[in-house]
């Protein structure tokens, strides 16, 4: 292609390129591979033609992997148009700490006028959807109890599919009020939680923990009042009763607890038991993939025609790449552009995005041309 | 002899007044604990010259072992108890001169202090994560097996990603001190201990002579199933076996110590 294009005259050069531009934004990211080659070669043959698509800038801090990834600029096209269903991370999407960020209201009620359906995951234990509803409420966002899906809400759907209840046995909880609800919600015994907050074990001469062997699992969530006792407890269940699993809500490094600085996630819990008994646990939050059967299996959904939106590289987009969802990361939460593009990173989403409002971006064309607020070129 | 433990809850002096408590008379420059092991580490890496802290989770034997080098130091036993401002905006102001972050068993872990960690690992440049060990259970008391400190690391870890340096066996640190300050030849030195994870890996690991005994929390049966992997060059039922009865000075093998038996 690029010895055609050398060899051609102008009027053939400027041809190709219209075509190009009419194909910019889908097709331009799998032409890219021979971008490199064609580009070059056009301008410096056609000097005093401007493209009107412009080469997009390698910078050095972009590898060849993540130019591919785009901003969003033709919203209704590149992700409208292709999904049924959102699912939403809450923190840095919909909420920042106990801020709602401003425009998501109206821009909710635009997709819901659409016919979208949407569903709000997030990683955070220790509310139930029933709690999370009323932070929902609070922020004046009416979003039904059957939209929320929390990890707490995980967890009890993961006992659930493989009939803990039948078992007879009992749940032990590392973590906050959000899992015990939800146990509760499907009547499955518990003990712990926040009742052994502040507890001490006996570890004078001869001391020891009595543990309940019939404890047949245990679910590490976020605890703000993890301690000895817990962990212990947690230890010698995990450790003495057979087959007693050892189930993980998330493995977030750090969470907003506050919007004032970034704050040790459920990470560090379940990192205290891995470290006491070697075992791995089952995760039941993102990445994942518990959440998505859950809702295709109960909902019928398909996969391909859901969008997962979140502000986290290694759990929200990579549940979605994971998954064969569609993936659209945005900037209003942990993530920055400067990370996304960074070396280190390998996680790429279809798209990026300021926030959600971008869905309905003033200007932005439904086909063709680049907008230039939002062109990845920019 | 050398007397080295990974329990980091007692300095080198604390463990000489258990060992005399337990009739036992022993030079302080016999005992290695872990806790000395993290500040010989701090001295071989010329930690003081970078005037920087560190911040202990972990108990008064850390802290005693950094106060005999004079690191200054903060958190341990002060931060039993606290719990951080986790109302709207609340944040956990934390020193930005913490250059290193040790942590050995507490038994008064909270969110507190792995939160404090946390920050100074992710926020102060060049911060160091250093662990005294990575045991999973320690007898805490001989009741039961106590959760040790690869909870309170694997906490850290958990919030930070990132790996310690270890200064606590298996690791070759307490080995290398022992070799350089005291010019010993390692083929000349037998290992002996009770686990093979941390005792005896410390001993294979590093050129020494292993023994494993099985007065401690290892039994035959676990040395010999499939799962382990790790093999001391000897096993006995205790140290006195040096020194067993009917034991001969050459040649025989005897049933009660061979490894083949």
């Amino acid at each position: 292609v690029t010895i055609l294009i050398a060899l051609c005259p102008f009027v053939t050069k400027t041809a190709f390129l219209l075509v190009l531009s009419s194909h910019a934004s889908i097709k331009f990211r799998s032409m890219m591979k021979f971008g490199r080659f064609v580009f070059p070669t056009l301008l410096a043959s056609a000097s005093a033609f401007s493209p009107k698509v412009a080469p997009r800038a390698f910078t050095s801090t972009r590898t060849a992997l993540n130019a591919n990834v785009l901003k969003l600029s033709e919203p209704t096209k590149e992700i409208l148009d292709k999904t049924d269903v959102f699912i939403f991370d809450c923190d840095g999407v919909i909420w920042r700490g106990d801020s709602l960020i401003p425009g998501i209201p109206e821009t909710l009620e635009k997709l819901r006028s659409l016919g979208k359906k949407m569903f709000f995951v997030t990683n955070n234990s220790t509310k139930s959807r029933a709690g999370y509803k009323k932070k929902f409420d609070s922020l004046g966002l009416d979003i039904p109890a059957e939209e929320i899906f929390s990890s707490s809400f995980a967890a009890a759907a993961y006992l659930e599919q493989t009939k803990f209840k039948e078992s007879g046995k009992k749940v032990y909880i590392v973590g906050e009020v959000g899992i015990c609800e939800e146990l509760d919600n499907i009547e499955v015994p518990w003990i712990g939680g926040p009742d052994d907050a502040g507890k001490q074990p006996d570890m004078g001469p001869g001391g020891r923990l009595e543990h309940d062997e019939d404890v047949g699992a245990v679910i590490v969530g976020f605890d703000r009042f993890v301690n000895y006792y817990k962990i212990q407890y947690a230890q010698l269940c995990i450790n003495e009763n057979e087959n007693c699993e050892f189930i993980a809500t998330n493995l977030d490094a750090v969470t907003h607890l506050t919007d004032a600085q970034e704050w040790a996630g459920n990470g560090s819990m379940v990192g205290a038991i891995k470290g006491c008994t070697g075992q791995e646990p089952t995760v039941v939050g993102k990445p994942s993939p518990l959440m998505i059967d859950y809702l295709c299996t109960k909902l019928g959904l398909e996969r391909s025609r859901i969008c997962m939106v979140g502000d986290r590289l290694d759990t929200d987009i990579l549940f979605g790449t994971d998954n064969g969802l569609q993936s659209l990361l945005v900037l209003s939460g942990v993530t920055s552009e400067e990370k996304l593009f960074s070396p280190q990173n390998t996680i790429t989403p279809d798209y990026y995005a300021d926030s959600i409002n971008d869905f309905f971006l003033e200007g932005s064309k439904t086909s063709g041309s680049t907008s230039s607020a939002s062109s990845a070129t920019s | 002899m050398f007397f080295v433990t990974n329990n980091s809850t007692k300095s080198r002096a604390g463990y000489k007044k258990k060992f005399d408590s337990l009739g036992l008379d022993i030079p302080a420059e016999e005992i290695f604990s872990s806790s000395f092991a993290a500040a010989a580490y701090l001295e071989q890496t010329k930690f003081k010259e970078s005037g920087k802290k560190v911040y202990i989770v972990g108990e008064v034997g850390i802290c005693e072992e950094l106060d005999n080098i004079e690191v200054p130091w903060i958190g341990g036993p002060d931060d039993a108890g606290k719990q951080p401002d986790m109302g709207p905006g609340g944040r956990l102001e934390h020193d930005e001169d913490v250059g290193a972050v040790i942590v050995g068993f507490d038994r008064f872990v909270n969110y507190y202090k792995i939160q404090y960690a946390q920050l100074c690992i992710n926020e102060n440049e060049n911060c160091e994560f250093i662990a005294t060990n990575l045991d999973a259970v320690t007898h805490l008391t001989d009741a039961q097996e106590w959760a040790g400190n690869g909870s309170m690391v694997g906490a850290i870890k958990g919030c930070t990603g990132q790996e310690p340096t270890v200064v606590g066996k298996p690791s070759p640190l307490m080995i290398d001190y022992l070799c350089t300050k005291l010019g010993l030849e390692r083929s000349r030195i037998c290992m002996v201990g009770d686990r093979l994870d941390t005792d005896i890996l410390f001993g294979t690991d590093n050129g020494l002579q292993s023994l494993l005994v099985l007065s401690g929390v290892t039994s035959e049966e676990k040395l010999f199933s499939p799962q382990n992997t790790i093999t001391p060059d000897y096993y006995a039922d205790s140290i006195n076996d040096f020194f067993l009865e009917g034991s001969k000075t050459s040649g025989s093998t005897s049933s009660a110590s061979s490894a083949t038996s």
